[in-house]
């Protein structure tokens, strides 16, 4: 029987100033399980990104409750959220925010080495072989093509052995055929260390590829299905 | 990965936050230029100023023998020492005996006169060092009598103004002088003090001849000891010990070896303070620029920061990173500036060798060093660690949403208060470093408080530009437009530009006004002449020859008498604690009068003037200022020793004296009953304001001839040479202004690049919608002139403030803002902002708008 990973409850969110708020997200409810990948979908403006960020622990709830193995992540603060962040979750963005200043082997440690790994180095190399990027470990972001830079992204998400991946418009800087290639390395990945997935994407191929597609709209989860497959 | 970042050491933290930190200065220094330079040229102005009055005082200690040409000098104002005394200094060493006095030499024929700052040696003169003359002459050859005349040596100056040759004979009272040969170098002249005459050297023999010692006469007689040996400190100290033990009323001053030119040293010592001050505006000034720099380094940071807050780092984790990156960059930027400041004594060794007649010898010195390096790093963090703040509350959401990328508000209040302790303790090492506890809280007080008004002064135009109506001109509405608007840069080019003009402005100020006072207001109200040990039985001869050769002329003439004060209420000098800006009344021998009546120039402020005809207690007046200093009442009594006599006064009121004005002025006045009798000279002073310098001429000629023995001192004379010592220490002070300027500029100039990126964005945008290049550069320049000309106001308002607070308040001179500074303050302000201003708006307008907008 898989447990429950992800469990939002009446989650109530507002931006921006009086004036010109937006009520983000409404009272939204959301349940997933360890191993399960899931695909939220919606216009722009729905309210996909913030629902991403909540999960991660990186936007605050106005009202509500955010668990995540068993954590109350809307009880942290901002430095216990990201030291949660370090060991559970890991990040892959669209833009891939690699730190320029850093090698590849260097970006991938970094969640490492912010979490006291001793093997920090040896561990990103591991990571970094596995995305097949092992003839790339010195090499600066600048030097590495998008789909290079975006497999260290995900071996920098992979590094810490996070309970859950959360990818923002993973493929959306890339072109067709490499972003196929990343995503085919994202899934591999997920079944292979039997993680939660939650990506967001505009992209309908990919989100069918998840084993349940979320439509978001107007900050309530308007559709909540099994994928396709 | 049980680990957590928060479960690390200190230890570990700080380790793994350097080495981030290090990883993220691959991209090196670019943003930092101005930060380095900045702290760079703080730390170099600290280091240099302080390491070269370091060289200075050091060798003038290593090398005091020489300097005080003794290991201990005696010396005695206006009398010689008994033989009892005489005996004393004999029993301690070898001795030099010699004199100091001012006098008039004159040619001749009586065609041409100077006055000479003359000094009497005897045959061992001197007993450490070497007199270097021109030809190089034995001793007895220089001095020695030779037919009528003696043997002279004088400076090159004195040659010059009477137009002489060596082997020219000169008159000095009723001896006859020939000149051997030049003086190149008095191993001893430091010590001596400050000379308004060159100087003329003879023997004790000729002086003794020349009869120019009387009654009265102004003279200083020094007893130069060689104790033999090498004596220590406590050596020195056991024969100031025992002087003051045999002879505890002989009056002398004992100098000793470890400290031969005090006045010289606290002056170097005090004016290398105002210099540190001067560094430290320009820390302050760079701070500015430090902080800006900060800002938009992080600012272009934000998508790391957020990064590294996404992958588990902590605020106070990511503040930790960049706050060690600043930290060495920092420290980078001090090294460069020690280094320039280490060298800075070597470069300047022979300068001052020369300037100051002793051999400056140059070292490193590590504390001075070290001062400028904590100066650097405690200013930088100060102005660091608010942006740094900031960096902390960059949201980790930036990555996911673009448009919160832009900056956040004020840093949280830890920040804040970390900021405050480093301006505090900043604050706490100037006044504790500083002699003057008083003059460094009031730098630091004058700091913050410009910091406040640029802030307001910032504010204020802003505020205005908002509310000011709609104008016809477009550039000029863009220009208003441009200073208000969010982002704009008024506040960062107001605290850029405004402390360095406001110190430039007032330093300015400063030296306009008292040259004006020493060369333009003075004279017509200082008299032309001083005449100085006139005898009593000259004195009615003196009156007629002066109604002669100066019938429109005021003399003003009174009784002069030598007095040290002994004692106040009846307790010694030496058990009161007298504040040092009254300590030069009671320093040895001053000048005393008595009167009848109140003299002319003084107003009565407080008790009453005694009756003409009073015998009763000597009573005496005494100067408001210096009695408020020293703690004096009206019926306080002051032990005095004139003339050897001792004598109690009761003071019966005081007076207001305007020292400023030049003429004849005592502390005390006393009744004329004290001196009933008492053997005394003249001092007297000629006012003829219409007399033209051929007229002067022949007063003093008339004069010398008549009077040989009497001194006339020219008040334009003695007025030129303080006015070109003041424009040495004025340079200087300009030099060092003008580094806080430089600083100034670097920061202005970062602070207009730094708006540059978004001046390309909207003059791309602009250009697009139809404006021309010139409309723009009209435009920006009308900006700029906005903000150039209310921080010139600013910076004219305040810098007259502080210069009027020095001129008037402090030196009690008369004051007034120059209009010539006023100006020039404006056209500086308006060149360099609009100047550096549109250098590097140029190539922005000169870009062309299709590339930069697919950038965009």
């Amino acid at each position: 029987m898989p447990q429950t990973l992800i469990e939002l409850k009446n989650a109530d969110l507002t931006l921006g100033s009086e004036a010109s708020s937006v009520h983000v997200l409404k009272s939204m409810n959301l349940e997933l399980n360890e191993g399960e990948s899931a695909g939220i979908v919606g216009p722009s403006g729905s309210g996909k990104s913030t629902l991403l960020m909540v999960l991660a622990g990186l936007e605050r709830l106005d009202s509500g409750e955010i668990h995540i193995a068993g954590s109350a992540i809307h009880e942290m603060t901002e430095d216990e959220a990201a030291a949660f962040r370090g060991r559970n979750i890991g990040i892959v963005f669209q833009s891939f925010h690699l730190i320029p200043n850093m090698t590849a082997l260097e970006n991938v440690a970094v969640p490492l080495e912010l979490a006291g790994e001793k093997n920090a180095f040896e561990k990103a190399k591991e990571e970094l072989v596995a995305v097949g990027l092992g003839e790339r470990l010195t090499h600066y972001p600048s030097e590495l093509s998008g789909g290079e830079q975006q497999r260290v992204a995900i071996a920098r998400a992979l590094a810490p052995s996070p309970k859950l991946l959360i990818a923002d418009e993973p493929t959306g800087n890339l072109d067709g055929d490499t972003g196929q290639q990343i995503a085919d390395l994202l899934f591999q990945k997920q079944k292979e260390r039997d993680m939660t997935l939650v990506l967001v994407t505009h992209d309908p191929s990919l989100a069918d590829r998840c084993e349940r597609k979320i439509g978001v709209r107007s900050g309530e989860i308007e559709a909540y299905s099994e994928a396709a497959e | 990965m049980e680990n957590s970042l928060q479960q690390l050491g200190l230890f570990e933290k700080v380790s793994l936050a350097l080495r981030f930190a290090m990883r993220e200065m691959r991209g090196g220094l670019r943003g930092f230029y101005i930060f380095l330079a900045c702290v760079a040229l703080g730390a170099a102005a600290i280091s240099g100023v302080n390491s070269v009055s370091r060289s200075i005082n050091q060798s003038i200690s290593s090398e005091g023998q020489s300097i005080l040409g003794a290991d201990v000098r005696f010396e005695i104002e206006n009398r010689r020492a008994t033989e009892e005394e005489v005996a004393f200094v004999q029993g301690l060493g070898d001795v030099t005996a010699g004199s100091n006095l001012r006098s008039m030499a004159r040619k001749p024929d009586g065609s041409d006169q100077a006055l000479v700052e003359l000094r009497s040696v005897d045959d061992v003169y001197p007993l450490f060092g070497e007199l270097v003359t021109e030809p190089a002459l034995p001793k007895s050859e220089l001095f020695a009598k030779s037919g009528d005349a003696y043997g002279a040596v004088v400076a090159p100056l004195m040659l010059e103004r009477l137009s002489l040759n060596i082997g020219d004979e000169l008159l000095l009272g009723d001896a006859t002088v020939q000149i051997r040969a030049i003086l190149i170098a008095e191993p001893d002249a430091l010590s001596e003090g400050f000379g308004f005459a060159p100087r003329m050297m003879i023997s004790n023999e000729a002086l003794e001849n020349a009869g120019l010692i009387r009654n009265g006469s102004l003279v200083e007689y020094s007893y130069r000891v060689d104790l033999n040996g090498e004596p220590t400190l406590s050596d020195l100290n056991a024969v100031r010990a025992l002087a003051r033990e045999q002879h505890p009323d002989a009056g002398w001053s004992v100098r000793t070896s470890r400290n031969a030119a005090p006045a010289l040293t606290a002056n170097i010592e005090r004016f290398s303070q105002f210099l540190t001050l001067v560094g430290l505006t320009v820390l302050v000034v760079g701070g500015v620029g430090v902080g800006n720099s900060v800002r938009a380094f992080l600012d272009s940071k934000r998508g790391v920061i957020a990064t590294f807050k996404c992958l588990g780092g902590s605020s106070r984790f990511v503040f930790g990173i960049y706050l060690a990156q600043v930290f060495m960059i920092a420290l980078f930027g001090v090294i460069i500036g020690l280094v320039i400041g280490a060298m800075l004594p070597f470069i300047t060794a022979s300068l001052l060798s020369a300037a100051l007649a002793i051999d400056i010898s140059a070292s490193i010195y590590p504390s001075a060093l070290l001062l400028a390096a904590v100066f650097g790093l405690l200013a930088a963090l100060t102005f660091a660690i608010l942006p740094l703040g900031n960096a902390g509350s960059v949201p980790a959401t930036a990555l996911f949403r673009q448009w919160n990328l832009g900056q956040s508000g004020w840093p949280k209040p830890i920040y804040t208060v970390m900021a405050l302790a480093f301006a505090a303790l900043l604050a706490w090492l100037v006044i504790y470093t500083s002699d003057n506890d008083q003059i460094a809280s009031l730098f630091l007080g004058a700091v913050a408080f410009s910091f406040i008004v640029l802030r307001v002064v910032a504010w204020m135009v802003q505020w205005i530009a908002k509310r000011s109506p709609q104008v016809q001109s477009t550039p000029l509405r863009m220009a208003i437009g441009n200073i208000h608007r969010p982002g704009a840069l008024t506040s960062s080019v107001v605290m850029s530009l405004g402390l360095g003009l406001t110190l430039l402005v007032a330093l300015a100020l400063i030296d306009g006004n008292l040259r004006r006072e020493l060369s333009g207001n003075l004279p017509e109200r200082a008299p032309n002449f001083f005449f100085v040990d006139i005898q009593s039985s000259e004195i009615e001869g003196f009156e007629t020859l002066i109604n002669e050769v100066a019938p429109n002329g005021k003399l003003v003439e009174v009784p002069m008498l030598r007095g040290r004060i002994l004692e106040f209420n009846g307790t010694e000098l030496k058990d009161l604690d007298i504040p040092p800006e009254a300590r030069w009344v009671t320093r040895g021998d001053r000048g005393v009068t008595y009167a009848q009546n109140l003299p002319e120039n003084s107003v009565l402020s407080e008790g009453e003037w005694w009756a003409p005809d009073h015998s009763g207690e000597p009573l005496v007046s005494f100067s408001a200022e210096e009695a408020a200093e020293i703690g004096l009442k009206l019926g306080d009594t002051v032990t005095v020793n004139v003339l050897g006599r001792t004598i109690t006064a009761r003071i019966a009121n005081f007076r207001l004296v305007e020292w400023e004005s030049l003429s004849i002025n005592f502390v005390m006045v006393f009744s004329p009953n004290t001196f009933a009798g008492a053997p005394h000279s003249w001092l007297a002073t000629l006012l003829e304001s219409d007399a033209s310098p051929e007229q002067e001429g022949e007063i003093l000629r008339a004069v010398t001839k008549a009077y040989p023995t009497v001194t006339t001192v020219r008040v334009k004379d003695a007025l030129d040479i303080a006015e070109r010592l003041v424009g040495q220490i004025a340079l200087a002070i300009r030099a060092a202004a003008a580094v806080a300027l430089i600083a100034s500029i670097l920061v202005l100039a970062g602070a207009l690049a730094a708006g540059n990126q978004t001046r390309r964005h909207d003059s791309v945008v602009l250009k697009t919608l139809g404006a021309t290049r010139r409309t723009l550069i009209r435009a920006f320049s009308y900006e700029y002139m906005i903000l150039g000309l209310s921080t010139a106001i600013f910076a004219l308002i305040s810098g007259a403030i502080a210069s009027w607070y020095v001129i008037n308040q402090i030196m009690n001179l008369p004051y007034s803002v120059l209009p010539d500074v006023a100006i020039s303050t404006l056209l500086a302000a308006l060149i360099l902002t609009v100047g550096i201003g549109l250098v590097g708006t140029w190539r922005v307008l000169g870009q062309k708008a299709a590339p930069i907008l697919r950038d965009l």
